[in-house]
């Protein structure tokens, strides 16, 4: 390899990109766009949710019940209903998402040290927030019932997030996904792009080899990734405030090397395509919509069918995730995280070399 | 280098590449000595680009050997690529990159030292004429600068072959003139160039010429090896009765190609069979018929077995359901007074006045960026002019555009063709822009294609076309409403000779049925189909008239060819516009 060569090619790009202020503009505000997107957008917390309520006993115990759920913060009182068809009625028109039915002789039965039924009504649509409803709800009953009446005390403590903020395990998350959306795209474009204007003829018939020419396209879109890398991590921490517990010289070496692997997916992409369109729809279809779907960035892996977390494995993106969750989240670093950082660096060195093998200096 | 004195720089034999079931090239055999201008010619498709791909050893053969600088192309490609200089078709460089940073790329990309690099820039810019435009981007350069600047990359390592891809594709007759003056120097100084062209004025300023039909090299020589080689089948007739010839000559079976000039029909019949007697008869008949000093357009013609003569066999309606298209126009079908379009400070057409004749084939000359495509657009409705007045067939163009349109038709440089549509759904498409419906739109698919002879086209898709074809289904398109006034924007861009006169014979057959056709070309040669000229040049019209008057007009000079005589008019305004800039 010659570097001289890779130097001139590297500047030639450069100055390409710099020249093109839409590339640029893509480049550095789309990942922010998407972070800023989905850090707002994506969140299973349980807040402030509309609650109706049917007292049929009218008594002191039945309305401080009530004001239990109130109090605890996740729930308001959206309504008080007379009848059980209101109650029907209000969660039908979506009024309230979960309803509280008080039947009458609930204070009387307390009184009587007798078990008092009182009935919920969770408006299971959205499956992930009725179950957290359903379990608060049923933690401020037990709770109540528990002033009155001993019972075995559980106390759970929740590891890692233990405010259980969904922002907080979102963010380090997209960290995986935006690095795998744009930085392949560019460099997916870069290439087909010659391919279209027929410059690359000119770069076929001169003493530039396949890796110096790939290396040199390379180096200026691992720059501009890199720089994303830096700019949603540290929006990410001082925006959204999720705590960092392992080492930011580790996520950013580890970011580096994560680049180095979608970059060169990209290139990659643009080996196999003859156009821009081409180029950019396939790294679309390869990169953004597993990157969703198969990294674990909303979707755990865990629950998926045996092939499918097989096939999770095709995709870079759920390394990544694992290892940047493993690191801002439980602090984790080298010692507990070096599968996923290898998996990532054979993973990086495979795509390399399938991207010179491809890339051959002939029209056809 | 590894070559002895007075070996090949290029030795193939049996030289093929198939695609698929389809071979682009086959069987070639070529030794190329040292310090060779050696040219390719063929018609579209002929297999010139895929032959020159396979010499630049970007392209590996499917069959037979080649050996380029001593080097094989298939084992030792990359020995090959660094030493050569290669120009594929089109603009190639990066139009972002400033004139200066292309160089400097291409210079560093092979090697050549910093000190070496800046020596050689200097004298390469300054024999582009590019040295004051160092800072200019590639992309906003004509496409004359953008060739030579091409060319000037290849050129930064010296390399020993220099194999170029139609250099002088969409370039200005003076920067093709400088592109030459270039590559014959560098040919003198021992450079091996191999260049496919499809102009014939270029194929005759080699030393020797390849003729190329269908992937194979049917003839080859030096140019007057070829041109003796077709002596005795090239002719002309001076006639009044053009009609009469037409009739004669489409009737003919040797009769290969014919070409209407306002003085008079060129043809040429089958070099192998010679003239028939009865047509000589004929011929005699109706006019004066001599044989003439073949061309190299003449040997293009003859040699090109691939000949398609369906166009040819039919005569073209000089009379008939297009004359309908004149009807209600004025005896002017173009006036300009003063026509002006500026760009903010830039002046693109300078106060233009111009009148031309219904019927009448009227040529615009000029150099890129002299004017010529804006003044059209302007002519066409689809660019407000910023000073002066435009009546188009009897149509004010700037009151009137949308009634403008339906009397007019564009054919654009790149005719703006749908290419995943067949031959019949886009003439099918044009033809409902154009408002017609039904069975009115039917006749007027029918009778296009038969005209443009696209008859029996209607299924196959437009991607799959010659570029010859396409140029037809191009015209083709912009005709099916009977348009008063035809504009084309240089229809015959990178088209080889024989569909050329192919083309311009439909186009005379059109003036004669009455539609004024108005016609922009780089190829001076064309001008000789047009009954009147106006060179244009820095936006202003420079001279007006037919080719004897403008000849005429430079007394004292001898102008010889139409490539004189437009430079001598473009030098005349050049001292002109300075004696005016410094009596003001």
């Amino acid at each position: 390899m010659n570097l001289a060569r890779v130097a001139a090619v590297i500047e030639k790009e450069a100055k390409e990109i710099i020249r093109d202020p839409i590339t640029v503009a893509t480049a550095l505000l789309m990942p922010l766009v998407m972070l800023f997107l989905f850090g707002y957008a994506i969140s299973l917390d349980v807040e402030d949710v509309a609650m109706g309520v049917l007292d049929q006993d009218r008594t002191p115990a039945s309305r401080e019940l009530a004001d239990r759920f109130v109090r605890s913060g996740y729930f308001r009182l959206a309504a008080s209903y007379g009848t059980a068809r209101e109650v029907e009625m209000a969660l039908q028109r979506n009024a309230v998402k979960i309803a509280l039915v008080v039947p009458p002789g609930f204070q009387d039965r307390l009184a009587g040290n007798e078990i008092a039924p009182v009935q919920l009504l969770v408006d299971g649509t959205y499956s992930a927030t009725a179950n957290l409803v359903a379990a608060y709800a049923e933690t401020i009953v037990s709770q109540y019932r528990g002033d009155t009446a001993p019972y075995v005390g559980v106390e759970a403590r929740v590891w890692y997030n233990p405010s259980l903020r969904s922002v907080t395990y979102v963010i380090p998350g997209l960290f995986g996904v935006i690095l795998l959306a744009f930085p392949p795209l560019l460099t997916a474009l870069a290439i087909a792009r010659e391919k279209e204007t027929g410059s690359i003829q000119q770069i076929f018939a001169s003493p530039i080899t396949a890796s110096e020419f790939l290396a040199g396209k390379l180096m200026p879109y691992v720059l501009i990734a890199f720089v994303q890398i830096v700019m949603v991590i540290v929006v990410g921490f001082l925006w959204f405030d999720v705590p960092l517990r392992g080492s930011l010289g580790l996520l950013l070496a580890a970011g580096l090397l994560y680049v180095f692997c979608t970059v060169g997916i990209g290139l990659l992409v643009s080996t196999v395509t003859q156009s821009q369109l081409a180029a950019m729809l396939l790294a679309l279809i390869i990169t953004l919509m597993p990157s969703f779907l198969f990294s674990g960035f909303l979707f755990p892996i865990f629950t998926m069918p045996y092939f499918l977390q097989l096939y999770t494995r095709l995709f870079p993106a759920r390394y990544f995730v694992d290892f940047s969750r493993g690191l801002v989240l439980k602090g984790a670093g080298i010692p507990e995280l070096w599968p996923s950082v290898a998996l990532l660096l054979l993973y990086t060195l495979a795509v390399f070399a399938l991207a010179v093998w491809r890339f051959k200096k002939k029209v056809a | 280098m590894v070559l002895a004195q007075g070996s090949s720089v290029i030795e193939a034999e049996g030289l093929g590449r198939r695609y698929a079931d389809n071979w682009a090239v086959q069987d070639v055999d070529l030794r190329i000595n040292k310090g060779e201008i050696f040219g390719l010619v063929g018609p579209d498709g002929s297999g010139k680009t895929t032959l020159l791909q396979l010499l630049a050893a970007i392209l590996d053969p499917s069959s037979g050997r080649c050996r380029v600088l001593g080097y094989d192309t298939l084992r030792q490609a990359s020995e090959v690529t660094s030493r050569i200089g290669y120009m594929a078709q089109g603009f190639t460089l990066y139009e972002r990159l400033t004139v200066a940073e292309n160089l400097a790329f291409s210079a560093k990309s092979r090697g050549v030292s910093s000190s070496l690099f800046a020596s050689r820039r200097e004298k390469l810019l300054a024999m582009a004429g590019l040295g004051s435009f160092l800072d200019r981007r590639e992309g906003v350069l004509s496409g004359g600068m953008r060739k030579k600047l091409a060319l000037c990359t290849n050129l930064v390592h010296e390399p020993p072959l220099l194999l170029l891809d139609e250099p002088g594709l969409g370039v200005d007759p003076l920067s093709r003139r400088e592109l030459w003056r270039m590559l014959e120097a560098f040919g003198a100084g021992g450079t091996t160039i191999v260049l496919a062209t499809s102009y014939m004025d270029e194929a005759e300023r080699c030393d020797r010429v390849a003729f190329l039909d269908g992937g194979r090299i049917i003839a080859m020589g030096t140019p007057d090896e070829l041109r003796a080689g077709v002596d005795g089948a090239v002719f002309s007739v001076r006639s009044n009765a053009p009609a009469a010839v037409e009739a004669a000559l489409g009737g003919a079976r040797n009769v290969l190609s014919l070409q209407w000039r306002p003085e008079e029909i060129h043809f040429v019949v089958d070099p192998s069979l010679g003239m028939p007697d009865e047509l000589r008869v004929e011929l005699g008949r109706t006019g004066r018929v001599e044989a003439t000093v073949p061309s190299m357009d003449d040997v293009f013609v003859a040699r090109s077995r691939s000949n398609d003569k369906e166009v040819l066999a039919k005569p073209v309606v000089l009379s008939g359901p297009l004359s309908g298209g004149g009807r209600d126009v004025p005896e002017q079908s173009v006036e300009t007074r003063e026509l002006s379009r500026r760009f903010e400070s830039f002046i693109a057409v300078d106060h233009v006045s111009l009148d031309i004749g219904s019927g009448e084939i009227f040529g615009l000359l000029g150099a890129n960026g002299a004017g010529k495509t804006t003044l059209i657009r302007m002519l066409c409705g689809l660019l407000p002019p910023t000073g002066g007045s435009a009546r188009v067939a009897g149509v004010e163009v700037t009151r009137q555009p949308r009634f403008l349109r339906r009397r007019i038709g564009y054919m654009s440089q790149r005719f703006s063709l749908y290419p995943d549509l067949s031959v019949g759904e886009n003439m099918a498409f044009f033809a409902s822009a154009y408002g017609l419906r039904g069975r009115e739109r039917r006749d007027a698919v029918d009778r296009t294609a038969d005209l443009t002879g696209l008859q029996g086209l209607a299924d196959d898709s437009v991607a799959t076309l010659s570029g010859a074809v396409r140029q037809r289904l191009g015209l083709a398109c912009s005709l099916l409403h009977h348009p008063a006034v035809l504009f084309l924007d240089e229809p015959t861009s990178g088209v080889d000779p024989l569909a050329r006169f192919r083309f311009w014979r439909l186009i005379g057959g059109l003036a004669g049925a009455g539609t004024t056709v108005i016609v922009t070309t780089h190829n001076l040669e064309e001008a000789a189909y047009c009954d009147r000229l106006g060179l244009m040049h820095e936006g202003r019209l420079i001279a007006l008239g037919d080719l004897s008057s403008l000849r005429a007009g430079l007394s004292g000079l001898a102008a010889n060819t139409i490539e004189d005589v437009f430079l001598a008019y473009v030098e005349h305004s050049d001292e002109g516009a300075v004696a005016g800039g410094e009596a003001r």
